[in-house]
């Protein structure tokens, strides 16, 4: 029953349980409840008192599903 | 006859004062508070319910006052109220947990949580046949997996709404 615990931690369990919960309001409550589930998020990786570039969260992700994806 | 009911429970509070620690009945009167929050709302805060009704992970359960202190991680389901008044409410939850402290409250956080009539019956079946479609496809195991989770919520809105 709990075989998602090989593929993700807890933390997204629960964001996919509320996004499916949000999926399916009825039309009025969903446009006040998709802006909950939005994460906007940059981050940058800092080296030596440098900062990298500011990179948004959803880029990176997208770019190690691919990764995944591709080694799979 | 009332000076006899008045010396028992008077009795029944003193040796509950000399064995703190030790676990008993709620008595019919008995209230819990309950706080039941959401990242963006408080549903209740620290309010005298009577009883809770929840869906852990390990099966459904009601709590009444002086539970033992436990705590429940909560699988997508419904999570219905009794208060004083004897109106019951019920919320279906996304996911989260319950968490009952030893001075007799209830603390339930979850991420998402709403009453039943805001929830479309035709969304969640169209939404559980994608799911389910997903979790049969030819995708990564991650996006069947996530599916699936997917899947479990919707078909637990559906058998929520159905009733």
């Amino acid at each position: 029953m709990s075989s998602w615990r090989n593929f993700f931690t807890y933390n997204k369990y629960s964001q996919i349980t509320a996004r499916a919960l949000r999926a399916s309001f009825t039309e009025q409550e969903r446009v006040a409840a998709e802006r909950r589930g939005l994460t906007i998020l940059k981050f940058q990786r800092w080296e030596n008192g440098l900062g990298g570039t500011q990179i948004p969260l959803a880029e990176e992700e997208a770019r190690l599903k691919e990764a995944v994806g591709k080694s799979s | 006859m009332s000076s006899l009911r008045l010396f028992t429970s008077a009795a029944r509070k003193a040796s509950s004062l000399r064995t703190f620690g030790r676990r008993g009945y709620a008595e019919a009167n008995d209230k819990l508070k309950l706080s039941l929050v959401l990242p963006h709302e408080s549903i209740f805060t620290s309010t005298d319910v009577v009883q809770v009704n929840i869906a852990a992970e390990a099966g459904d359960m009601g709590i009444l006052a002086n539970h033992v202190p436990s705590i429940e991680p909560l699988r997508p389901g419904v999570v219905e109220v009794i208060e004083t008044n004897g109106a019951s409410k019920k919320w279906f939850t996304s996911s989260g947990f319950a968490t009952v402290h030893p001075n007799n409250r209830l603390t339930i956080n979850v991420v998402e949580a709403a009453s039943l009539e805001k929830f479309s019956l035709e969304a969640v079946r169209a939404n559980l046949a994608e799911a389910l479609k997903v979790a049969s496809g030819s995708g990564s195991e991650t996006d069947k997996a996530e599916a699936r989770v997917e899947a479990d919520v919707y078909e637990a809105l559906q058998h929520a709404l159905a009733k």
